[in-house]
C-alpha cells in the first residue's frame, strides 16, 4: 500500500544499454507527492530514454523501477499507464487527423469506459477548459498552430486524470505568454488535482521557476539532484550545462 | 536414399530457376517503388505466348529452331518493355509508394490483359518444341538438356543482375533509392527516372523467365497467375525488396514444392508453402534475409 | 456527439428494402442481391481499414461463412435462421484467434499473411471431400416459404449490418480505432489496450464477412472453393477505393458501380475482362480519392466559388 510519504516514482540504479552505447546508467531519483520535478540536461543526455524507461516503453538493462510502491521493472506500458502514470511524447503526441475534442477523448477512454458518453464529454470539456483549449475543440489537431498542438498533447494525458503526469518538452515552440500560462496550468493541476508532474524541459527559466526539485542528467549519468537554488549554484552543473549566466 | 535427395535437389533447382527470375522482378519493383505489380504474371505470359507463336511461324518459314527461339525471345522481351513503359507512364507513375492504389490499378490492368491475351491468342494451350535436346546425367540423376540450359541461363542472368546492382552506377543508384528514397532525391538522384528503369528491368526479367519456361511447360494466357502467387511467396520469405532474398526465397519455395510434391501431392505442397509463409511473416516479417 | 443522420439512413434503407419487394423480375433481383452482398463485403473490409490494415483474410471468412451455411442446411438440416447465424458466429471465433496471433504484425506484412491464409483455406476447402471438394456444394436453399422473400431478407440484413458498422465507426470506440491507426503510442500511454481494440475491430468486421458468406450461399444456392480466393478481397478493396475510402457510403457506391459495370460486361462475352479491367484502371486514374473524394472536392470548389462572388467586389473608391 502506498504510504503518505512514499514516493510516487522511484528509480534505483536504473540503467539502459543499446549494444555498446550506455544511454543511461545508475539513475537514483524519485518523484514525491504534490511535487513538480524537472529533468534537465543537454541533448543526448538520456532524458528521452529515462522517460521511456519509467513509462514501460523500454525495459531497463539493470536496476529497479517502482511506481506507486509496486515493482514495475518489467511491466508493460499499458499497465503502468493504467496505474496512473501517463506520459506525453516529444514529437507529435496527438492524433493529427482528429479534432481536438476527439484527441482529448482518448485520455478518458480507459478510466471512464463504463461511464457513458455524457461523463466522457464532461471530462473532455473540463480538461479543455483547464488548458485553454475550449475555442479549438472542433478544430482538426493537425491544422492548429504548434503551441496549441502541444497543449492538446498535454490535454490528452491529463484527461486520464493521472497521479503522475510525465511531460516531454511541453513548452517547445511556445511564446513567452503561452509559457507563463502553461506554467500556471501546471501549478493548478498540482494544486487542484493532487497530481505530481515530471517535466523534461530545455527552457531553463521555466524550469527554475516552476519546479520544486530538479534532476540533472549528463551523458546518461545523474549529475546532481536538488532544489532550483542548489542546482543553480552547483559547480559541476554550471560547467557542464548552465553556464555562469544562471548562477545567480 | 541419396538418389532421391539428389533428384529432389535437381527438381528444386529447375523449378527454382524460373521462380528466381520471376521474383527478382517483383522484389525490384517493391524495393524501388514500394508497390506490388499485380500484372507481373502477364508480362511473363505475354513473352511465353510470343515465343510459342514466334517459334512456330519462324520454323514454318524455314528458320531452324535455335535462331527462331532467340528471335522470338527478343520479340517477347521487346513487347514486355513497351508494355511496361506504357503502364508506367500512364498509370503506375501516379501511384508510386501507394501500395493500395497501385494494387487496384495493376489488378485492373491484369484483368484487362486477361481479356486482351485471350482475345489475341485464344484460350488454347500451346507448347514450344525443345530447343536443345538430349539428356544428361549428374551423379546418377537424369536431367534434360533443355532444363539444364534453363538453369544455366537463369544463373547467368542472376549473376549479371547481382553484379550490375553492386558495381554499376545505375545499380548503386537503384540501391540508394531502395534504401532511402528521400535521401537519394536530396542527392540529386532522379527518382522518377529510376523507378521507370527499375520497372522496365523487372518487366524484362519477367519476359525472360516466360521465354525460358516456354519449352519446358505448357503455355496459355492464364499461366501467369499461378507464378504470380508463388512469386509473392518467394519474395516474402526472402524479404520484400531484397535481391539476395528473392534468390534465397525462390530456391526455398522451390525446395518445399519439390519435396511436398514428391511425398504428398502438389496442392498439399502449396498449402505447406502458405503455412510456411505465415510462420515466416509472424516471426521475421521482413523476411529471412532481413537485418533483424 | 456526432450526428448519426438517422433520418437519411432510414430513408435510404427503407427505399432499398422496398425496391426488393416491388421488383419481381428474376434477373434484376439477382443483380440487387449481388450488389447488396458486395456492398457489405466492401464495408467489412473498410472497417478493418479504420485501424490501417487491409485484410485479405476477409475472403477466407466469407468462404467459411458460406460453407457453414451450406453444411448447416444440406448436411445437418438445421433451420434457416440457425443456418444463417452459424457462419458469422464461427467466423468471429476464428477471427479472434487469427487476430490475436497476426495483428501484432502491421502493414503489407499483415496483408500478405491474410493473402496466404485465404489461399491456404481455399485449397483446404477444395481438398475436403465431405463439403464437395473442388466441385463445392449445391442445393443450399432457404425454406420454400421464405424463398420468395429472400432478396428482401438479404437487403434488410445488409442494411442493418452496414448501418451497425457506420454507428460503431461514429462512436467513441470508432474514434479510438482511428487514433490507433494514426498514433498507436498515444493510445498505449493513456492505458488503452491497443491489441484488444484491433482484435475487436477485426472481429466485428469478420462477423459481417461471415454474414456475407451466409447470404451468398443462400442467394446463389451453389458454392465452390473458387468463389473465395483472394480475388474476392481484392475486388472488395476495388469497391472501397473506387467509391472512396473516407466514408462507408464510398464502399456502398463503389460496390454498386463496379457490380453494375461487371454485369454489363458479362453481356460482352469475350470482352468482359477487357471492359471491367479497363473500367477499374480508368476509375482509379481519374478518381484517386474515389467517387466520394470527387464529390467532396467538387462541392468544396463550388462553395469557394460562391464565397468569392460576394464581398470581394466591394472596392474602395478613390
Amino acid at each position: 500500500m502506498l504510504g503518505e510519504d512514499s514516493p510516487l516514482l522511484k528509480t534505483t540504479g536504473l540503467t539502459r544499454r543499446f549494444g555498446g552505447l550506455l544511454a543511461v546508467s545508475d539513475l537514483h531519483f524519485e518523484v514525491r507527492r504534490d511535487e513538480i520535478l524537472g529533468l534537465i540536461g543537454p541533448n543526448g543526455a538520456g532524458k528521452s530514454t529515462t522517460f521511456n524507461l519509467i513509462s514501460g516503453f523500454l525495459r531497463p538493462t539493470a536496476g529497479r523501477l517502482e511506481v506507486f510502491g509496486r515493482n514495475c521493472t518489467r511491466i508493460s506500458p499499458i499497465k503502468i499507464s493504467r496505474m496512473g502514470l501517463v506520459r506525453t511524447f516529444q514529437h507529435g503526441s496527438y492524433v493529427r487527423t482528429a479534432r481536438v475534442r476527439d484527441n482529448i477523448l482518448l485520455g478518458t477512454v480507459h478510466g471512464l469506459s463504463g461511464a457513458g458518453r455524457t461523463d466522457r464529454n464532461r471530462r473532455v470539456e473540463e480538461t479543455a477548459e483547464i488548458l485553454g483549449l475550449t475555442p479549438y475543440l472542433d478544430n482538426s489537431a493537425g491544422t492548429l498552430p504548434h503551441g496549441i498542438q502541444r497543449l492538446v498533447s498535454i490535454a490528452i494525458a491529463f484527461a486520464a486524470r493521472p497521479k503522475l503526469l510525465c511531460l516531454d518538452e511541453p513548452l517547445t515552440g511556445l511564446n513567452q505568454t503561452e509559457v507563463a500560462t502553461t506554467l500556471n496550468v501546471f501549478q493548478a493541476i498540482r494544486r487542484d488535482f493532487g497530481c505530481s508532474i515530471l517535466l523534461v524541459e530545455h527552457n531553463m527559466k521555466a524550469v527554475m521557476s516552476v519546479c520544486d526539485r530538479i534532476v540533472v542528467l549528463h551523458h546518461g549519468q545523474q549529475l546532481a539532484t536538488g532544489t532550483p537554488a542548489e542546482i543553480r549554484n552547483n559547480d559541476e552543473v554550471i560547467t557542464a550545462y548552465l553556464g555562469k549566466r544562471h548562477a545567480k | 536414399m541419396l538418389q532421391t535427395v539428389l533428384q529432389l535437389l535437381a527438381t528444386s533447382l529447375q523449378i527454382g530457376a524460373v521462380y528466381v527470375l520471376f521474383s527478382l522482378g517483383l522484389t525490384l519493383i517493391f524495393s524501388i517503388m514500394r508497390v506490388v505489380n499485380f500484372a507481373h504474371g502477364h508480362f511473363f505470359a505475354i513473352s511465353a505466348l510470343i515465343v510459342s507463336y514466334g517459334v512456330e511461324h519462324l520454323v514454318a518459314m524455314g528458320f531452324s529452331v535455335l535462331p527462331a527461339y532467340l528471335l522470338s525471345t527478343g520479340a517477347g522481351i521487346a513487347v514486355a518493355l513497351i508494355l511496361g513503359a506504357i503502364v508506367y507512364q500512364f498509370g503506375l507513375r501516379f501511384f508510386l509508394r501507394d501500395m493500395e492504389g497501385a494494387f487496384i490499378l495493376t489488378m485492373g490492368l491484369a484483368l484487362f490483359l486477361d481479356g486482351a491475351l485471350l482475345g489475341a491468342f485464344g484460350g488454347a494451350v500451346r507448347s514450344v518444341p525443345e530447343i536443345v535436346s538430349g539428356d544428361v546425367s549428374f551423379f546418377g540423376v537424369a536431367v534434360t538438356m533443355q532444363r539444364l540450359a534453363l538453369c544455366i541461363a537463369a544463373v547467368i542472368v542472376t549473376v549479371a543482375l547481382y553484379w550490375a546492382m553492386s558495381a554499376t552506377k545505375l545499380g548503386k543508384a537503384l540501391r540508394a533509392v531502395a534504401a532511402d528514397h528521400e535521401a537519394a532525391m536530396l542527392q540529386g538522384i532522379p527518382y522518377g527516372k529510376l523507378a521507370l528503369t527499375g520497372f522496365l528491368i523487372a518487366a524484362a526479367l519477367a519476359a525472360l523467365s516466360g521465354a525460358l519456361i516456354a519449352p519446358v511447360s505448357i503455355v496459355s494466357p492464364v499461366m501467369g497467375s499461378d507464378y504470380l502467387i508463388k512469386g509473392f511467396m518467394c519474395v516474402i520469405v526472402g524479404g520484400l525488396g531484397s535481391v539476395p532474398g528473392a534468390i534465397v526465397g525462390a530456391l526455398f519455395i522451390a525446395l518445399v514444392e519439390a519435396v511436398g510434391g514428391y511425398y504428398l501431392d502438389s496442392s498439399a505442397a502449396t498449402v505447406a508453402i502458405f503455412v510456411l509463409v505465415i510462420v515466416v511473416l509472424l516471426i521475421r516479417p521482413r523476411g529471412l534475409l532481413a537485418h533483424g | 456527439m456526432d450526428r448519426l443522420r438517422i433520418p437519411w439512413w432510414l430513408a435510404g434503407g427503407a427505399s432499398a428494402i422496398a425496391a426488393t419487394v416491388l421488383i419481381q423480375d428474376a434477373y434484376t433481383t439477382s443483380i440487387i442481391n449481388l450488389i447488396a452482398i458486395a456492398a457489405l463485403t466492401a464495408a467489412s473490409l473498410r472497417f478493418v481499414m479504420l485501424i490501417g490494415e487491409v485484410s485479405f483474410a476477409t475472403a477466407a471468412f466469407v468462404g467459411l461463412g458460406a460453407y457453414s451455411a451450406g453444411v448447416a442446411t444440406t448436411i445437418l438440416d438445421w433451420p434457416f435462421a440457425v443456418a444463417l447465424l452459424v457462419g458469422p458466429v464461427l467466423v468471429t471465433a476464428v477471427s479472434i484467434v487469427f487476430g490475436v496471433i497476426t495483428l501484432r504484425i502491421k502493414g503489407p506484412y499483415f496483408t500478405l499473411i491474410g493473402f496466404a491464409f485465404t489461399e491456404a483455406v481455399r485449397i483446404l476447402f477444395s481438398k475436403t471431400e465431405f463439403i464437395g471438394g473442388t466441385s463445392g456444394m449445391i442445393g443450399i436453399f432457404p425454406p420454400p416459404a421464405i424463398d420468395a422473400w429472400l432478396s428482401t431478407i438479404v437487403m434488410a440484413v445488409v442494411v442493418a449490418c452496414v448501418f451497425a458498422l457506420y454507428a460503431i465507426e461514429k462512436s467513441d470506440f470508432g474514434k479510438v480505432l482511428v487514433a490507433i491507426r494514426d498514433n498507436e503510442n498515444i493510445a498505449t500511454s493513456v492505458g488503452i489496450n491497443v491489441l484488444f481494440c484491433k482484435v475487436a475491430c477485426f472481429a466485428i468486421a469478420s462477423f459481417c464477412a461471415g454474414v456475407v458468406g451466409s447470404l451468398h450461399a443462400f442467394a446463389n444456392n451453389v458454392i465452390s472453393p473458387g468463389d473465395f480466393s483472394f480475388l474476392l478481397a481484392a475486388f472488395a478493396l476495388a469497391y472501397v477505393k473506387v467509391g472512396g475510402e473516407s466514408s462507408i457510403l464510398g464502399a456502398v457506391f463503389g460496390a454498386i458501380i463496379l457490380v453494375l459495370l461487371d454485369s454489363y460486361a458479362l453481356g460482352l462475352g469475350a470482352g468482359e475482362n477487357l471492359f471491367y479491367g479497363g473500367a477499374i484502371v480508368l476509375a482509379v486514374l481519374l478518381m484517386p480519392n474515389g467517387l466520394i473524394g470527387l464529390v467532396t472536392s467538387a462541392s468544396r470548389r463550388l462553395a469557394r466559388a460562391r464565397a468569392g462572388n460576394g464581398p470581394t467586389l466591394n472596392r474602395k473608391t478613390a
